[in-house]
């Protein structure tokens, strides 16, 4: 802004007067609203920073004799797993915030026979019982290790190891989340299912 | 007002402007009056926002689930036993009861010269059945012996399990007993080690030194199921993506008419049920003749054996 008025330097003085008087103003405001404390601060800290999910996948496959290569075979996987790992982590971690969205999102992702016990064990899964104090979550990083079962011109099954580490806000401050899990996955034509899991979340150890 | 003095007069009113904010953020910065949690929030100090929870689950199946194995004596040109595996003898017949509730099963394994009415067939050895009608004869024929209905069969060869077995590095046994036969080239001393594929399936097929032949070798072929099941425990505690390994072996090498998804998830309940809550029971049998040929008749406590199981009281 103060390049910008020295480059206008033919603006009459009263001009010159509301600018300062609007410099100091927008000064004031910034600093009186890091004043106000946590409960305001954090989220517009974290809104600044927040960036998009994304996840690093590194995928190999296991194919049948004579079909592709495992190489060709991990490469076609590849984007629907991210897919998939990117819809879990959306409704465990950034979609859970406020906890308005419920966990029927997350629970679809589980194949039936393990819904029920993913249903006990919600904490270890995702933000659970802590998704409503929190106001966002700002992903950092995420990776993916998955070996593929590659049937005929199509996976079959995959076994992932998934690692997430975000921030979340919450009206006392802000602190990380974590989630280190062991995903088998059963593939359902489109996308996949977890079939069972082996999960854990909370502080880093 | 000069020209020069009004652009004097503007420039210092901008730079008392930025004094005033950089003045007003450092007080900011500085402000006695802030709560401590966003004071340790803007310093780097994070709060806790969750605990510490771990979890896992494999598949809830509630059903009872009955397995018929199948070790048929054709389709292995390593072995020189051609045709398909289907048209073959099933020389190896084991029937794995899974109670998946309460996570407990058992193996019983049927004497491959078990002397049985096979449906269409009269009566002959159980082996015959799959030689006549391929495994769906041969489930038929089992479901009508034991009361039982057999939910899926699994079926492999001598080149198949020779393969299942080197493929997954080995499967852990306790041999029970010093073995020295020649017919089936197994050479193995009594205690627990890791068996190679040949030495697998001359475990599972020496029968003629073994002091109760075709008894002794039912039973060493439910113990190599077992084993194989503690193997694969043991692996994919270590290392989880070695389930993926084992289905592409068993893919591979297995015939069976188990759907994908429901071999997925009894993989990975396999994983929960330790070899330890399995019972490997051959089936109460005595030998005989019939028509001039050695046979194995089942005995009344074969019949009370199904009974129990098919009242849910031994798995």
């Amino acid at each position: 802004m103060i390049v910008a008025a020295r480059g206008n330097s033919r603006l009459p003085l009263r001009w010159s007067a509301v600018l300062a008087a609007a410099v100091l103003l927008a000064a004031g405001c910034t600093s009186g609203g890091r004043s106000e404390g946590g409960q305001a601060t954090t989220p517009t800290t974290g809104a600044a920073q927040a960036q998009p999910l994304r996840i690093r996948l590194v995928a190999t496959a296991k194919v049948p004799p004579g079909g592709l290569s495992a190489e060709r075979a991990a490469r076609r996987a590849a984007p629907g797993l991210e897919r998939f790992l990117d819809r879990y982590l959306s409704a465990a971690f950034v979609d859970a915030a406020g906890g308005e969205a419920g966990w029927d999102g997350l629970l679809g992702l589980f194949d039936k026979p393990v819904r029920a016990s993913a249903r006990k064990q919600l904490d270890a899964l995702s933000l659970g019982g802590a998704a409503p104090t929190v106001t966002a979550v700002r992903p950092g990083q995420a990776t993916a290790k998955a070996v593929v079962l590659y049937g005929d011109q199509k996976p079959e099954a995959a076994t992932v190891r998934v690692s997430f580490d975000g921030t979340a806000d919450t009206a006392q401050g802000s602190g990380p989340v974590h989630l280190r899990s062991v995903l088998q996955l059963l593939a359902t034509g489109d996308s996949w299912r977890i079939a069972a899991f082996d999960s854990r979340t909370g502080p880093p150890r | 007002m000069s020209r020069n003095l009004r652009r004097r007069g503007v420039v210092f009113i901008l730079a008392l402007g930025l004094v005033a904010a950089v003045a007003a953020g450092l007080v900011a910065a500085g402000s006695p009056g802030r709560p401590a949690t966003a004071q340790a929030a803007s310093a780097g100090q994070a709060v806790t926002v969750q605990r510490a929870h771990a979890g896992s689950a494999t598949p809830t199946l509630k059903r009872r689930i009955v397995l018929l194995t199948i070790g048929s004596d054709s389709g292995a040109p390593r072995f020189g036993r051609g045709g398909s595996m289907e048209s073959g003898r099933a020389d190896a017949l084991q029937l794995v009861v899974l109670d998946t509730v309460r996570r407990r099963g058992t193996v019983v394994s049927f004497p491959r010269d078990s002397y049985v009415p096979i449906p269409g067939h009269g009566t002959s050895k159980i082996n015959a059945a799959m030689a006549f009608g391929g495994p769906p004869l041969l489930v038929q024929t089992f479901e009508r012996l034991t009361g039982l209905t057999i939910d899926y069969y699994a079926l492999t060869s001598f080149d198949g399990l020779t393969d299942i077995v080197n493929k997954v590095g080995g499967v852990q046994v306790n041999v029970d007993m010093n073995l020295r036969d020649h017919f089936a080239g197994a050479f193995l001393d009594k205690g627990r080690q890791t068996l190679r594929g040949s030495q697998a399936l001359a475990y599972a097929r020496a029968r003629k030194t073994l002091p109760g032949g075709d008894f002794d070798r039912s039973r060493h072929q439910g113990q190599l199921l077992l084993g194989g099941l503690g193997t694969f425990q043991r692996q994919v505690a270590k290392d989880p993506t070695r389930v993926m390994a084992w289905l592409a072996v068993l893919r591979d090498e297995v015939k069976t008419d188990l759907p994908f998804p429901e071999l997925l998830r009894l993989a990975l309940l396999a994983t929960k049920v330790p070899p330890g809550r399995f019972q490997n029971i051959a089936v109460p049998s005595v030998a005989g003749s019939a028509g001039g040929a050695s046979v194995v008749r089942l005995l009344p406590g074969a019949y009370s054996l199904f009974a129990r199981l098919r009242a849910g009281k031994l798995s």
